[in-house]
Order: C-alpha cells, then sequence, then structure tokens
C-alpha cells in the first residue's frame, strides 16, 4: 500500500509538515533568522525523527495500547537529550545559538504525530523511511525560510557556517551587495510570519497551478 | 511591588509568548477559528503553565540540582508537564463537571504545547527565583491567552471575507499573525531588561 | 483606508465610496499645503510616488484576480491610504521607502485580506510601522525649516538619490528631542523656550496639526465622520497627560504639547476614524478609541518610540474583532460574528 515515492510525496509536498499541515511552527519561525541556523535544527529534527520512528515502530509489538502516548513521549525526550548532549559536546556553538529550541524539539508535534499516525502501524523500514521524509520535508522549509529571511534581512547566506562545518566553511559566506541597506523587518518577528505567511501561499498558489494543469488539460477558454 | 507588575506587563505584553518569542503557536493556529474554544483553551493553557512553571522550578532547584542531574531536565519536565495536565483533568472532572465540559477537550493538547516546556526551561536558563518563576508563567499564560483569544475573533471575522485563494485558511491567518506581532512591537523598550 | 461604513446597517448611506473619499482628501488640504509651506515641496513628491505606487499595485492585484479595475481603482481608498501614508514619513526620505511601503500596505494588509471593506488593519499605519521597525535611520531623519529652501528639482533629486546631501536639512521633532533629552534626566522646565517646541508644540509641525484639525472638523460637520473616536481618543490621550503633568510637569508634557505634536490629530481624525478597522457598535467604538489614546501616551512615555500613534491603532485594530465581540450589545438574530 505504500511506496517510497508516495512517502516522499507527503513528505516534502503534498502533507508537508511545515507548510502544509502547520507543525512545528515555533522552531520554524524562531530560528529561521540565517539559513545555517535552520539547517542545523533541521538536521536535528530530522535525526530525532528517524529515531523516534524507528524505536516507536521496532517496540510496536509489545506496547499496550493505553500508555503508548506517554512511551511515545519519554522514547522522543530521550532522544532529544541524547541529541542535546551530542549537540553540546560537538557544535557548541550552534547549540548556544538555537538556545531553547533544541529541547523543545520533544513539543515539535510533527514528531508525536508521525509516531502516532505512522510508526506505531508500520514495518520498520517504512517508518524509518516516513521520518527520513518527513524530516527532510521540515528540514527544507527551514532551509529555504532561513535563506530567504537572511538574503532579505542583511543581503547574505551562510552567516555562521563555521557554527555547522567546522572551520573550513569560515570563508562560505556570500555577501551580495556590499552597501545593501538592510531589511530589518526579515528578521525580526513580524517578518518571520510574514515571510512563512508568503511561503505557505506561494506553494497554495503552485499546488492550485498542477492541480488544475493535471485535471483540466485544456484551459478555461470561456469568459 | 511595582516591580511584580513590571514583570508581569513585560512577559504578557513587551514579550509576548507567542508573538515575540514564537512559543505555543501551534494551538495559537490550531484552536483558534472559534472564539469560545480559543477562549476555552486560552484558561487550560493558563492554569497548567503556571502550575508547571512552579513545580518544575521547585523539581529542578530540590531535586536535580542537588543530584547533579541537570540534563534530564528536559525528561523530567515534560513527565512533570504530562502529570500535571493529568491530575488537573481528573482534579476538573470531579470537583467541577461545568468546567470540565468546557476545558475537558482542551487539556490533553497542552502536554504537546512547547509554551509550558519552554516557559519552565526559560524559568532556569534565566535563574529565576520561585516568585519570579511563577509571575513569569503567569505573565506568559496572560499573554497568551489574551493573543489567542483576539486573534480569534480576527479569524471569526475573516472567515466573511473574500480573500484570494493563495492566501485562504494557514497563510492569511499567519499573515495576521505577523501584523498582530507588528503591532505589539510597538511595547518595545516600554520594560527594560 | 475604507471610509465606507457598510458594517453599521442602523445608519442609511447614500453617499457612495468615491464621493466619500473625495471628502477625506479634500480635508487633508490644508495640513498638506501647511507642510509645504513649512517643509517644501518633498512631501508633494512623496504623495505622488506613493499614489502612482498605490495604483499600479491594486492595478497589478486586480489583473491577478480577474476583478474589474475600474470598480476598485475608482473608489478612490488606495489614494487616500498613499496619501496618509506619505504624511506620516519624513518628506525627505529615500524613494524605495515610500514605494515598498506603500507597495506593503496595499497588497499584503488590504488585497491579501480582499480589499477595501474587509482589511483587519489599517494599511497606512501597517505600512508605516513596518518601515520604522525596518529602517529607523531615514525613518526618523525629519526635514528641519531649511528643507523649505529646497525647490522641486533639488527635492527630486535628495529623494531620488538617496544622497547625504541630507545633512543640514534634518532636524529632531520636539517629541524625538523631548524624548532623548528626559534620558538625558532634563527637565520640561529646562527645555522650555528651545526652538523646537515652537508656540504650541513643535516647531512647524503643530501648524500642520491644526490645518489637520481643520479639515477633521469639516469632515464631522460633512457627516463623513462620527464624534465617538475623536473625541474617545483625544480624551484619553489628554486626560492621561494632564493627570501625569499636574503630578511633575517636570518629567511630563503639558496635554497641549501631546495635542499638536506627533501625529494626534492626524491620527484622531483620519486615521483612527476608518470605519472597516475600527470596532462596529458605537459602544465599541468609544472603547476602541479610549485604547487608542490611553495607548499612545503609555508608548509615547515609557515606550522605545518618540510616536505611538501607528502602533496604538494597529494594537486597537486587532482588538477592534473581539471589542465587538464582547461589547457591543446583542441584538437577537445579528450574533456580532458568531456563526
Amino acid at each position: 500500500m505504500h511506496s517510497a515515492k508516495s512517502i516522499f510525496g507527503a513528505g516534502l509536498w503534498r502533507n508537508n509538515p511545515g507548510l502544509v499541515q502547520l507543525l512545528g511552527l515555533c522552531p520554524l519561525l524562531a530560528v529561521t533568522s540565517t539559513l545555517v541556523n535552520g539547517l542545523g535544527l533541521g538536521l536535528a529534527t530530522l535525526l530525532t525523527l528517524l529515531v523516534s520512528n524507528a524505536l516507536v515502530s521496532a517496540s510496536r509489538g509489545w506496547l499496550r495500547p493505553e500508555i503508548r502516548i506517554p512511551v511515545f513521549v519519554l522514547i522522543i525526550a530521550s532522544t532529544v537529550t541524547a541529541i542535546e548532549l551530542i549537540m553540546n559536546a560537538w557544535f557548541y556553538g550552534l547549540y548556544k545559538v538555537l538556545g531553547i529550541f533544541v529541547p523543545l524539539i520533544v513539543t515539535n508535534c510533527t514528531i508525536v504525530a508521525r509516531a502516532e499516525m505512522f510508526a506505531s502501524r508500520q514495518p520498520l523500514a517504512w517508518a524509518i523511511l516516513d521520518g527520513l521524509a518527513m524530516g527532510i520535508g521540515f528540514t527544507l522549509v527551514l532551509v529555504v525560510l532561513g535563506a530567504v529571511r537572511e538574503l532579505l534581512g542583511q543581503g547574505t547566506l551562510f552567516v555562521g557556517a563555521a557554527l555547522l562545518f567546522g572551520t573550513t566553511a569560515q570563508h562560505w559566506t556570500i555577501s551580495f551587495s556590499n552597501d545593501y541597506p538592510g531589511f530589518l523587518l526579515a528578521l525580526l518577528p513580524p517578518g518571520a510570519f510574514f515571510a512563512f505567511a508568503l511561503l505557505v501561499a506561494a506553494r497554495n498558489w503552485l499546488d492550485n497551478a498542477f492541480t488544475e494543469r493535471r485535471t483540466a488539460p485544456v484551459a478555461d477558454a470561456g469568459p | 511591588m511595582a516591580e511584580y507588575a513590571l514583570i508581569l506587563l513585560g512577559t504578557a505584553l513587551v514579550n509576548n509568548l507567542v508573538l515575540t518569542q514564537f512559543l505555543g503557536l501551534c494551538p495559537f493556529m490550531g484552536v483558534s477559528r472559534k472564539l469560545e474554544t480559543a477562549l476555552g483553551m486560552g484558561l487550560a493553557t493558563a492554569f497548567v503553565l503556571t502550575l508547571a512553571s512552579v513545580c518544575s522550578y521547585l523539581m529542578h532547584t530540590f531535586v536535580l540540582v542537588p543530584l547533579q542531574l541537570e540534563y534530564l531536565r528536559t525528561i523530567v519536565f515534560i513527565l512533570i508537564i504530562a502529570s500535571l495536565v493529568q491530575l488537573t483533568e481528573i482534579f476538573v472532572r470531579k470537583t467541577s463537571p461545568l468546567l470540565h465540559n468546557v476545558l475537558g477537550i482542551f487539556l490533553p493538547l497542552i502536554t504537546t504545547n512547547c509554551a509550558v516546556l519552554g516557559v519552565a526551561l526559560l524559568n532556569v536558563q534565566r535563574d529565576h527565583g520561585f516568585a519570579q518563576s511563577a509571575l513569569y508563567g503567569f505573565g506568559a499564560a496572560l499573554g497568551f491567552t489574551l493573543v489567542l483569544v483576539t486573534f480569534a475573533a480576527i479569524r471569526e471575522r475573516l472567515a466573511l471575507a473574500d480573500i484570494p485563494k493563495p492566501f485562504r485558511g494557514n497563510a492569511i491567518a499567519l499573515l495576521t499573525a505577523g501584523l498582530m506581532s507588528l503591532a505589539f512591537m510597538g511595547f518595545s523598550g516600554l520594560v527594560r531588561g | 483606508m475604507a471610509f465606507i461604513a457598510a458594517l453599521d446597517p442602523r445608519v442609511k448611506h447614500t453617499r457612495n465610496v468615491s464621493s466619500i473619499m473625495c471628502d477625506v482628501i479634500l480635508a487633508l488640504l490644508p495640513g498638506t499645503a501647511l507642510y509645504v509651506w513649512w517643509f517644501g515641496f518633498g512631501v508633494l513628491v512623496q504623495i505622488c510616488l506613493a499614489i502612482v505606487t498605490a495604483l499600479v499595485c491594486e492595478a497589478i492585484v486586480c489583473g491577478l484576480r480577474r476583478k474589474p479595475m475600474r470598480q476598485t481603482l475608482g473608489d478612490l481608498s488606495a489614494i487616500v491610504t498613499a496619501w496618509l501614508l506619505a504624511l506620516c514619513i519624513p518628506s525627505l526620505a529615500p524613494w524605495w521607502l515610500i514605494v515598498s511601503g506603500t507597495a506593503f500596505a496595499v497588497v499584503l494588509v488590504k488585497h491579501a485580506y480582499g480589499g477595501l471593506g474587509t482589511n483587519i488593519f489599517n494599511p497606512a499605519m501597517a505600512g508605516y510601522a513596518a518601515l520604522l521597525i525596518s529602517f529607523p535611520v531615514p525613518m526618523t531623519q525629519w526635514p528641519g525649516g531649511d528643507a523649505a529652501t529646497l525647490d522641486l528639482a533639488a527635492c527630486l533629486a535628495v529623494i531620488g538619490a538617496n544622497t547625504t546631501a541630507l545633512d543640514g536639512l534634518t532636524a529632531a521633532t520636539a517629541l524625538d528631542y523631548a524624548k532623548t533629552q528626559l534620558l538625558l534626566e532634563r527637565g520640561f522646565d529646562a527645555m522650555r523656550g528651545e526652538p523646537v517646541f515652537g508656540t504650541l508644540a513643535s516647531n512647524g509641525w503643530e501648524w500642520i496639526a491644526v490645518g489637520h484639525l481643520g479639515g477633521g472638523l469639516w469632515l464631522l460637520w460633512r457627516g463623513v465622520i462620527r464624534w465617538q473616536i475623536p473625541a474617545a481618543m483625544l480624551a484619553a490621550l489628554l486626560l492621561s497627560a494632564l493627570l501625569f503633568h499636574l503630578l511633575d510637569a517636570q518629567r511630563y508634557a503639558s496635554p497641549l504639547f501631546h495635542l499638536f505634536a506627533g501625529a494626534t490629530v492626524l491620527g484622531a481624525f483620519f486615521i483612527a476614524t476608518d470605519p472597516v478597522t475600527a470596532a462596529t457598535s458605537p459602544r465599541g467604538r468609544l472603547v476602541f478609541a479610549t485604547g487608542i489614546g490611553a495607548l499612545v501616551y503609555v508608548i509615547r512615555t515609557w515606550g522605545g518610540y518618540p510616536d505611538g500613534v501607528a502602533f496604538a491603532v494597529l494594537v486597537m485594530n486587532m482588538a477592534a474583532p473581539a471589542i465587538d465581540y464582547f461589547a457591543a450589545p446583542r441584538v437577537l438574530g445579528t450574533g456580532s460574528g458568531q456563526s
């Protein structure tokens, strides 16, 4: 009943956790002032989703349904704590920048929703694939939003790449204009909402355009 | 006294949980289609949030720090919140069936409300004392309820508007949240620190 | 800026939107003329830029949505929005400021909500607030008296080229000046008599406010706006100012200062009165406008920005649907906003 294609189609476009389901909005808007911050949190979330989906799916055989939600939450919280410790050890700069939004991955509704709706009912391989697809979908939204806001806000890309990729990435920062006035709004909270609203509207518009083309190959000629 | 009033004002308006800190956005977007449900959700969250900030403060100061188990705070806090939600549910059901009718369905949703865990973590991160933690939790909850209810009233009005197709639904709600956040920028500087 | 009152069924409307908008534009003329007299032609350039941007944006949106263009552009509401926004920004600010602000106001704040009549927030004020937080430096370089000496070509050069020729042409407004001086622990007694304060409140700006007051009273007399909003907003602002002024005249400015400085008069008669974004019932309007007046005082006195009219209007725009829900008298069968 599943195919890798349909799972990835859902995760990346049809049922994208960020753009369509509007889950995990808090980190999505809070950390995307730069591309690198978005990518960093996206990867951490992706990892959490993979691990928690795998563990939930593996334990689905012997888990009593009444206690499944608390167990899911515990699994997720333990995974996040492990990731927190890893980041604290090896990506300390990034960990500092992301602040409480690393531990808050626990309450990212995407993760508990995938555990409940998908992983607890599917074999291990599909569950992992679903975690991967949803995680990549979420990360892509974070990256695109981070890129848009960074570009508009300060006219650069990849600021702080060293936080994620180590010292070799120190010169990756791309600056597009030397006397860009800086559209401060894009970096402030209202700008986060506006940029994301426009992203959602753009996705809706593209989606409408696709479905119209698919369902009605002949354009409506009438007035 | 004035200091406490300023903390309250600061957390409710100047650093509003939803519009400037990006916490609690899921219920903000999710249960704001009708004003009455928004009010119920706001009150339920306000209650749990205040209680959770106090309990997690006590747990952190008197159990985790002496045992040097601070790295377990995420797990411990989420457990505290989940059990508080459960206890509140049982308590409300036993004592006030009326209140349970209003708040009952919202209580389970609060466990995954990042505002509750977020405020608990912020209290620890900023070294708040007992009274400060309680006030911070209460102020944050007040601000959350306030914007949730006004947002729901706006969305009820938007249901009647002829909104362009790509903007219908989530996009216009996000745009509205952005404009609300823009309006709240006017409060910046009111309370320093 | 929608001055239609289609939301209130108790009042008979025989006039159409465009004739009301015409009145509003006429009422803006005395204030605008005084602006030109005191601070030069810059503001005219800004108004023209804003109007052209607003009409182009409306035309594009109408084209995209396949809506009749004549009706939307013909109601003149975009021109009023553009005009108000242009009056609110510094008159020698670079051209991209007013263009981007107007485009934001018309496209995202007005038409994304379905256009005139269903927008929640006042487009001009949302545009102004977005500009102010995005570009704090050019948005606070107000023209000084020397700006009046520039001829039209020089104004065009300054606005078009965004050169540093602004040096010497700008001056602080009285609100800015008082705010920074108070932070330096200088009281109003020590400041009295300094040229920036002019005769009433703020050199030059006070007469523009008087012009707007005349235009606003004319609008009241014409029945375009009703008394509740200006009266409640000014009463709330002036009473809070009076109270604190009596407590400590050194640290809190007089009511007269608050009336004629900044955008008080423009806000009370032209901005807060927009019926689409205000509360609908008379009682709701009193609550709405009292909130604006009080917030203007709070933001001016204790907040981070020198003037608070735009933010106060936006906050109360946001609260207007809730005010209608809780404050409006429940008439059977109307069910304010409930389905």
